[in-house]
């Protein structure tokens, strides 16, 4: 068995058949950067009325945050149902906190 | 055949340390937890003997202070989670059919960084003062202003060495219980131990940084001169609060979950009959664990969180009863109509119900937004806790380790002593805690060293103390069984209980390092009994007989551990000012911290640099072993 892993080790998959390719993940990098710089054009244009860009801001960090974990943590991928089950967990908890902290409770 | 790696084969005490066999770490959790849970025992025991007679001086105040602070945090966090962690440890790798756990060396890990944070927090006692500001450290009691000595530090910095070793811990049963099941166990399939523990790791992963946060935030409030929760630089005492309840509520389901779990287990096992309503038992426990996480604030109904807040807090809690009841219920329907045999586990388990139903009504009692301004910090609340701590939660334990101790150890524990011991304890438990309703009722505060005579308090505080004693007897039998039984020669059956359903009682009793020879093949729920109803002598084997990959044994993680141990003392004691000029030079320029985390960050380069692709059992050599066995 142990001669068996260290060659699986060794003639690494290089490709499944369902393998995309590169293409996607370029085309998903484009992306990201042009998040980033509406972003930041929002933000040095100045002009804008400044509510307008706050709310900007957060949908494409929004975006942003969605793209990098969809492609490049592959969460959009098969067998990631757990990782993304406690993920939804995780903000779940700590968005409860927060909302009940700010909104129901006044000390 | 590769044969490349051989493995050194450690002895006696370096085997323990060096251990990252989850059955021996098992062990590890049980003699750790054990101990503590004494410590926090005769800690009990003095209290109870303090509050004996109405203006008793046998502790002074603070002595008090510390006894409560020191007995209410080494019970929940180093006595009652580390035994729930011997029982997962013990039993799930078993119950799913896996050969140990995910990650072993991070298993041994948690358990070290436990055990040091555990020992951290009890040098209190010996370094100039225990902690002393209750076991939920209110702030501004638990700053710099009103709590002078360093009990505060321990109890944060012990804590929150002890709490990484727990969230390692659950981190490893969510990955081992995800990926390590054997072929045909789906998660409806789980045995239901196996699915209140895997429920309790997640509620581990979300509540824990809570109090890590609120511990790093207290600490650097008290050692470092920040200013969160100092009102006089614009902090705020009542967000201590929400932090520590956030993680301390769920914390509470965390700790009954697993035992919620044995008792799903051992009351079918003696009722010779499945579980009465599984899939329903398996979504109360995720209802419990969501619900459990929005329910903290109705530790806080008095501190004016207004009509709104409270309302909905209330409603929240009360919503738990429901599939609490469900639970409830369906143990009652699986013993119904059942062939019930009254063994010692089967007793514990049989006792735990009526005694949580008791500390769930009161629950539901304190709820009542209304009611619990009258509750509030009154024996009630300690009756209704103990309740369903330690008549829940520790009867649950003790069953299943009745239950599981010839799993374990390979040795029966005597069924007198333990019947015996369980009379004890249930009579002794419900003699020291009802009491306390009516002493709440009538007016008494928890957390008083003292109170006058006269006042209707006098003769329930006695009948309360004197079931303390009955129970620590109860304990100390316990005790003495387990002791008694180390003595007597192993070799118990496979199936020492002779109804045993789930995967663990196919194996050997202690199992082999590798548990399982070949991995079992899975055809339905309770799946050992499964095979038996249909006349055959064992599981299905899903895998030819191979070689067995093994991990090996380190002595890396209590390296670690005694790093952060000593990064941890070293950071207390940063500011003190000290008499003698080498102590203050190693402790006020940080020398002592960087040694400790050197040592600490030293090991993980250690084991990330060196490549250990752990060892195997050869084929010849498992049928060697399967002989003995």
């Amino acid at each position: 068995m142990s001669t068996a892993d260290h060659q699986a080790n060794h003639d690494v998959v290089k490709h499944s058949e369902r393998h995309e390719g590169p293409q996607k993940h370029i085309i998903v990098f484009i992306f990201s950067i042009i998040l980033t710089a509406i972003a930041f054009a929002a933000v040095s244009a100045g002009g804008v009325n400044a509510a307008f860009t706050v709310i900007l801001l957060l949908v494409m960090a929004v975006l942003q945050v969605l793209v990098q974990l969809g492609y490049w943590m592959h969460l959009k991928d098969r067998g990631h149902l757990m990782p993304i089950l406690f993920m939804i967990g995780g903000f779940f908890v700590a968005g409860t906190a927060i909302v009940t902290a700010l909104y129901w409770v006044w000390w | 055949m590769a044969h490349a790696h051989s493995v050194k084969r450690h002895k006696g005490l370096m085997d323990w340390l060096t251990t990252v066999d989850h059955k021996k770490i098992a062990i590890l959790y049980l003699l750790a937890g054990g101990l503590f849970f004494g410590i926090g025992g005769i800690e009990a025991v003095l209290i109870r003997l303090q509050l004996i007679k109405p203006m008793n001086d046998f502790v002074s105040a603070q002595t008090f202070n510390e006894l409560i602070t020191m007995h209410g945090t080494t019970m929940i966090f180093l006595g009652v989670m580390p035994v729930i962690f011997a029982l997962m440890n013990a039993v799930i790798p078993l119950q799913i059919g896996a050969r140990d756990v995910a990650f072993p060396f991070l298993n041994s890990l948690g358990f070290w960084t436990f055990l040091f944070g555990g020992i951290l927090l009890n040098l209190s006692w010996i370094m100039g003062g225990a902690p002393d500001a209750g076991w939920t450290a209110y702030t501004p009691l638990s700053t710099t202003t009103y709590s002078t000595t360093h009990g505060v530090d321990f109890y944060t910095v012990g804590l929150q060495i002890a709490g990484l070793g727990t969230l390692i811990g659950g981190i490893n049963f969510l990955a081992t219980i995800i990926t390590m099941r054997a072929p045909g166990m789906s998660f409806m399939r789980m045995p239901m131990f196996t699915w209140t523990s895997f429920i309790t790791s997640a509620m581990i992963l979300f509540a824990f940084p809570a109090i890590t946060v609120g511990l790093v935030l207290l600490s650097f409030d008290r050692i470092l001169g920040a200013n969160f929760f100092e009102v006089a630089n614009g902090g705020n005492p009542v967000l201590w609060q929400h932090i520590f309840w956030i993680f301390g509520h769920p914390e509470v389901y965390i700790l009954i979950l697993p035992a919620f779990g044995v008792i799903s287990e051992v009351i079918p096992t003696f009722a010779r009959k499945r579980l009465f309503g599984y899939s329903s038992m398996v979504f109360a426990t995720i209802l419990i664990a969501f619900l459990g996480f929005m329910v903290w604030a109705h530790h806080m109904f008095t501190t004016g969180l207004g009509p709104v807040a409270n309302a909905l807090f209330s409603i929240a809690t009360m919503l738990i009863a429901v599939p609490t009841g469900i639970k409830i219920f369906n143990w009652l329907f699986t013993m119904w109509g059942g062939q019930i045999r009254f063994t010692s586990p089967n007793l514990f388990a049989i006792g735990f119900i009526p005694t949580f139903v008791m500390g769930g009504v009161t629950g539901v009692m304190l709820a009542s937004a209304p009611a619990d301004f009258q509750f509030h910090d009154t024996y009630f609340v300690v009756a209704h806790f103990h309740y369903v701590i330690v008549g829940g939660l520790v009867s649950g334990l003790l069953s299943g380790l009745h239950y599981w101790w010839p799993k374990m150890f390979g040795r029966m524990l005597n069924e007198s002593l333990g019947k015996l011991s369980f009379w004890f304890f249930i009579i002794g438990f419900h003699l020291t805690f009802f009491v306390q309703h009516f002493l709440g009722l009538m007016g008494m505060q928890r957390r008083v060293f003292t109170y006058l005579p006269n006042q209707g308090f006098d003769t329930l505080n006695m009948v309360s103390t004197i079931g303390a004693i009955l129970m620590g007897i109860g304990i100390l039998i316990f005790l003495i069984n387990a002791i008694v039984t180390a003595t007597k020669p192993k070799g118990v059956a496979d199936d020492p209980w002779e109804d045993g359903r789930t995967l663990e009682w196919a194996i050997p009793s202690p199992p082999p390092e590798y548990n399982f020879k070949q991995i079992p093949l899975v055809r339905g729920i309770d799946a050992l009994w499964k095979e038996k109803m249909a006349g055959n002598k064992g599981m299905t084997p899903a895998e030819p007989l191979g070689p067995i990959h093994m991990p090996s044994p380190t002595i890396l993680p209590f390296v670690m551990s005694v790093g952060i141990f000593i990064a941890g003392l070293g950071f207390m004691f940063s500011k003190e000012q000290f008499s003698n000029s080498f102590m203050s030079l190693i402790f006020n320029n940080w020398i002592v911290v960087i040694i400790g985390l050197l040592i600490t960050f030293g090991s993980m380069l250690l084991r990330s640099l060196y490549d250990d692709h752990g060892w195997h059992i050869e084929v010849d050599e498992l049928d060697e072993e399967g002989v003995k066995a």
